[in-house]
């Protein structure tokens, strides 16, 4: 046990019994099973909230593969007729010259989902195997892979609106590719996932594992 | 700071942080200042003070917005004197029709569905606070609505389709002549419009309104 006056930020609800309702944050006592104000179900902690977040993070993982492989638009042009992945989409943008659209729709289809895999697969692994990693950064990390998510959207934003605009048959038509429904799979999982978890498992985690340190040097 | 005994976290001086289960003691704040927990950065709370009225005024608005914006085209594509356009429902009903339906439910839901019944379910929020907030039914329909507008304000992606509307732009000038709708003006004033609704609202502080 560490003493209140060393350790000021280690006083957490649960030290207290108390916990916070998930939906409307009033403050209850951790005995309680429903909200007094909202009446909703409270969890003291989510454990199973791990294994659910892994759960979608790996699918959302493999999709990524089909995502940037298969074709995401299909654009025909005076009969001749592109099949584009993300990737070669974008090089084609950078061949037309259209360098800012390049760099928006690069940001929010490959390098937003990718950060936001590796980011949440770390913030995992911290959490499951205790890694040593600053928790304060995890944290702000975190903040940042829920705020960006919501981005990647812009692709399929775009592909709708050019496929209902852009329909003229030999001459100009776009059409999405089968690439589009794997990546709206991986943006709605990766959200869910990040969603699911409950966070302060991180903190509880590392928590003890820096008592556990502690005790020992100071003995 | 000293560690809080159970008696004083019986007041509501006291919350937790939601990320990290950090026990803070709530301080007074200036208007639009956020308290931030000092271990994890989430933020905790802030000044809530909503203007009822103001809100209300800005929930219409948005609402008259809102439907000009889904019923006019967004774009215009003028190509060997023909034109066509699209609203944002017909680019989803596009998506859809070509079998990619996941990506037709989550264009149309992030544009158009969730933007839509956050408008609504504020505009009730309001209602029932100014005028039926006794009734233990409409209490109860306030509960409702409060529960699930973290939901709603996270689907709704207003400011994401904006943005795609000008890439569309961009991306066809070289092969067509294309041209903004009335749609997309309506769009972006139901957007800004309702980007002011959203700081304007403080959900807190709609839940506080049920303790009283
Ligand atoms: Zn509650
Ligand atoms: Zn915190």
């Amino acid at each position: 046990m560490t003493s209140p006056s060393e350790q000021p930020q280690r006083n957490q609800g649960k030290d207290l019994g108390l916990t916070l309702c998930p939906s409307c944050q009033q403050l209850m006592s951790h005995k309680a099973t429903h909200c007094s104000r909202c009446g909703s179900t409270l969890a003291f902690r989510d454990y199973s909230s791990l294994q659910k977040s892994w759960a979608l993070l790996i699918t959302a993982a493999i999709l990524l593969i089909p995502a940037n492989i298969y074709p995401i638009t299909i654009f025909t042009s005076q009969g001749q007729t592109r099949h584009d992945t993300i990737f070669t989409g974008i090089t084609h943008l950078i061949d037309l010259n259209i360098l800012p659209i390049a760099v928006i729709l690069f940001t929010a289809s490959i390098l937003v989902p990718i950060l936001k895999i590796c980011g949440l697969t770390i913030y995992l692994l911290a959490i499951s195997f205790r890694l040593p990693i600053s928790k304060k950064r995890l944290m702000v990390g975190f903040h940042v892979i829920e705020w960006i998510g919501r981005w990647s959207m812009l692709d399929l934003f775009v592909i709708s609106i050019t496929a209902a605009v852009v329909n003229m048959g030999q001459l100009l038509d776009a059409k999405p590719g089968p690439a589009a429904t794997a990546f709206a799979l991986v943006i709605l999982l990766t959200q869910i996932a990040a969603k699911v978890l409950d966070t302060r498992l991180l903190w509880d985690r590392l928590e003890s594992q820096d008592d556990t340190n502690r005790n020992t040097e100071s003995s | 700071m000293k560690l809080l005994t159970e008696h004083e976290c019986a007041d509501t001086s006291v919350t937790l942080c939601r990320s990290c289960d950090l026990v803070i003691r709530k301080r007074a704040l200036p208007s639009s200042v956020r308290a931030l927990c000092p271990r994890c950065h989430t933020p905790i709370y802030d000044a809530p003070y909503c203007s009822l009225n103001g809100m209300l005024a800005l929930c219409l608005t948005a609402i008259i917005f809102f439907i000009p914006a889904n019923l006019l085209p967004v774009l215009e594509l003028h190509f060997l004197g023909s034109i066509r356009t699209t609203t944002i429902s017909e680019g989803a009903m596009a998506v859809a029709n070509q079998g990619y339906w996941v990506v037709a439910i989550a264009v149309l839901t992030s544009a158009v569905i969730a933007p839509g019944l956050l408008l609504l379910s504020v505009l009730s929020q309001i209602l029932i606070i100014k005028y039926r907030l006794q009734v233990p039914f409409f209490r109860d329909i306030l509960k409702r609505l409060l529960k699930y507008h973290g939901l709603l304000s996270q689907l709704t992606m207003l400011e994401i389709y904006m943005i795609s509307i000008f890439v569309s732009v961009f991306q066809l000038t070289d092969y067509t002549d294309i041209y903004l709708g009335m749609g997309t003006f309506c769009f972006a004033m139901l957007f800004l419009v309702t980007l002011f609704l959203q700081r304007e609202y403080h959900l807190e502080h709609m839940w506080s309104v049920l303790d009283d």
